[in-house]
């Protein structure tokens, strides 16, 4: 038993070393900062509470169901207008993603013993990320089971027995809408919800490894050329300097470019299985297919290339970076270390669009996100998707200027002592 | 004879640190002159000047007239470093190593393939050339790498602590290549931490303590003033 203890206590020494703790502490604080950013944001639109509401029918039913959706805490607000393009296009409803009609006729066609439907918009938004839709669709599917829970209530209430009891379980299904951009399509919401979750979880997921990846590749190469003293050895020939930072630059964009081309291609197959173009009809999804193309939820060759293209230069951001921290690096061990500096912002990057609507986010939040080069290219597909275009280019355009900055940093460290008699150390290394 | 090697008031400092302290003293060509003193006194920080990968904060070196700072790259092209405790591309063979390096120097094909048949013939690894560097010991990486720094026919090889490290069979071999070169004119500037061992292959020697050059002369020029047999006890002395 002592000896496994004394082990166990080396093992530990070994480990937990300060930078382990040092690393840990800048996790916890990006969790920390993410917490806090999307809790004050909740907070903020948690007064969106509401579904537009168009009563069509003014019956005595269409009341009850009103007063059952509301006792769930959904407030539902009567718009004016006559018809659902009316209510959307107003501009009081502006701010509204979700709406809910009850047909003219509800109370007498169900009482004959005819279906009849109630009808659900919900409006998503071109810049949207975050939970909101999310948030918005399960609201949705709470009213609408308290919609048809009432509506089934009323007919067995009003002693209807001899209606079929299919019919009584659900005399007035659902009908689900999506509005994006004008365009609006009968579509199942979770459909929708799924569809925008893999552009803004899956793809991002990918990138994220891809630049952790071709980061960690280059740290390690510039790193033990420096620990072997081949670099020293290189340096003092009478080979041109500026040639080795290229060099070593063009190999590692050989391996972004490789590395983005395989991502578009898994992107491509991910698509072509979901919107049923190259069709594995199992995917639960496919069936949306038309539909979403109908929403202008489609993917062009040239759409593709943007991405592509974002990706890239997401990589080469990485990768220029990466080579800095290479060349301040003591030796091929201190690379973990190293590595905190680039994965602080993938980790915010990555995370906080997941929680946080980008489209209403405190500006302060905005500017930092997109301060960071790796954002553009996590949410260049949604933003392709949506048809946001130019902010793509932007993206690409401030990426390229990052990757430029950082190259001639690169160039100027490597000509000077900084390579010999740099080192950068965080709190805790030795 | 030429002046190969000229340093006057050499001055580096790290941040506060100053690692040499105000060095002078020139080499001729075809000697081999080395720089000797325990770890830390400033020997690598003398060569790395001298090889144009750092700068001196004050003084200067001049490399066959040519300064090291001003006319960097002319020096460069007459000069050959072999950094402490180098290490080579392991994941090249030797030959591949021999071939890649070679084009860095020449950049010509023909006076490459030239080189690198001098390199295969002075590291003395026969078959082994083939097999990649990981593979070797301690003491054939360390032959290769003084092949390597040889084989392109430098006017002035520096080379830091060429033989620590290593068994007295390997340090016996590289010695031997060394004295061989220089006899046939080539100039060596050189760095030891083993004061006995030196004396078997150094013209001349310059004692640094702490950045500054206590003593310049030949072993046994040396040995004579301080009326010892042994080298070491010279040291001993000079920093008394
Ligand atoms: N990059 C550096 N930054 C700070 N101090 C250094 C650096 N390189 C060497 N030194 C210090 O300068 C002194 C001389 O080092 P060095 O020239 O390597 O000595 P030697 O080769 O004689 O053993 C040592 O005290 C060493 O700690
Ligand atoms: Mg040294």
């Amino acid at each position: 038993m002592n000896i496994f203890f004394i082990l166990l206590k080396k093992e530990m020494k070994e480990l937990v070393t300060r930078q382990l703790l040092f690393t840990i502490a800048v996790t916890l604080l990006v969790f920390h900062v993410i917490g806090k950013s999307v809790g004050s944001h909740n907070k903020s639109s948690a007064a969106r509470n509401t579904i537009v509401l168009l009563d069509l029918d003014r019956s005595e039913l269409s009341k009850r169901v009103i007063a059952a959706v509301t006792a769930g805490k959904t407030t539902l607000k009567p718009a004016g207008e006559a018809t659902i393009a009316a209510a959307l296009a107003a501009p009081e409803n502006a701010g509204e993603n979700s709406f809910m009609v009850i047909p003219a006729g509800l109370e007498a066609e169900v009482t004959a013993g005819r279906a009849s439907s109630i009808e659900y918009y919900s409006r998503f938004r071109k810049q949207a990320s975050g939970l909101g839709p999310a948030i918005a669709a399960s609201r949705i599917r709470r009213t609408e089971q308290a919609a048809t829970a009432e509506i089934s209530a009323y007919l067995l209430g009003r002693g209807l027995p001899s209606l079929a009891p299919a019919f009584l379980r659900d005399p007035a299904p659902a009908k689900e809408f999506a509005v994006i951009d004008g365009r609006t399509a009968q579509v199942s919401l979770s459909q929708v919800i799924g569809f925008i979750q893999s552009q803004s979880f899956f793809f991002p997921v990918a990138v994220f490894f891809i630049v952790i990846l071709s980061a960690q590749m280059i740290m390690t190469a510039v790193a033990s050329e420096k620990e072997n003293k081949t670099l020293e050895t290189l340096l003092s020939s009478p080979l041109d300097r500026r040639l080795l930072v290229m060099s070593k630059l063009a190999a590692s964009c050989l391996i972004a470019t490789a590395l983005s081309g395989a991502y578009m291609l898994g992107m491509r197959s991910f698509m072509a299985g979901v919107t049923g173009l190259g069709a594995d009809p199992s995917v639960a999804v496919a069936a949306a297919g038309p539909a979403l193309a109908a929403l202008g939820l489609t993917m062009t060759s040239s759409g593709y290339f943007l991405i592509g293209l974002s990706v890239l230069f997401c990589i080469l951001c990485a990768l220029s970076i990466a080579f800095i921290l290479g060349i301040l690096s003591e030796d091929v061990k201190s690379i973990q270390t190293m590595m905190t500096p680039l994965m602080m912002p993938l980790m915010l990057a990555y995370l906080l669009p997941i929680f946080i609507d980008m489209s209403t986010a405190h500006a302060g939040l905005k500017f930092l996100l997109y301060a960071i080069p790796f954002t553009h290219a996590f949410m260049a597909p949604q933003n392709v998707m949506m048809g946001n275009i130019s902010q793509v280019w932007w993206g690409i355009a401030y990426q390229a200027a990052v990757f430029a900055a950082f190259v001639t940093l690169a160039a100027r460290l490597f000509s000077g002592d900084a390579l010999l008699t740099l080192r950068l150390k965080w709190p805790g290394m030795k | 004879m030429a002046i190969a090697l000229e340093i006057k008031d050499l001055v580096k400092k790290y941040k506060d640190f100053e690692a040499v302290a105000g060095l002078s003293f020139s080499v001729g060509e075809g000697e081999i002159f080395a720089l000797v003193g325990p770890n830390g006194v400033g020997k690598s920080t003398t060569l790395k000047m001298t090889a144009t990968i750092l700068t001196p904060t004050a003084g200067s070196i001049s490399v066959f007239g040519r300064d090291t700072t001003r006319d960097a790259h002319a020096v460069r092209e007459m000069i050959s470093y072999l950094p402490e405790e180098a290490g080579a591309y392991k994941n090249l063979t030797g030959r591949e190593y021999l071939d890649f390096m070679a084009m860095v120097f020449l950049k010509d094909r023909a006076r490459a393939a030239a080189a690198v048949a001098e390199g295969e013939r002075l590291s003395g690894l026969g078959a082994r050339l083939g097999e990649k560097i990981k593979t070797y010991s301690k003491g054939m990486a360390r032959k290769l790498l003084l092949a390597r720094a040889v084989m392109i026919k430098p006017r002035l090889a520096i080379l830091d602590e060429p033989t620590s490290g290593l068994d007295i069979v390997n340090a016996y071999e590289i010695r031997k290549t060394i004295k061989q070169l220089a006899a046939g004119g080539m100039t060596f500037l050189i760095s030891s931490h083993n004061m006995a061992e030196i004396e078997f292959l150094s013209g001349r020697i310059a004692v640094i303590n702490k950045g500054k050059l206590l003593a310049c002369d030949t072993p046994a020029a040396l040995k004579a003033k301080f009326a010892t047999a042994d080298l070491e006890e010279v040291f001993i002395k000079l920093t008394q």
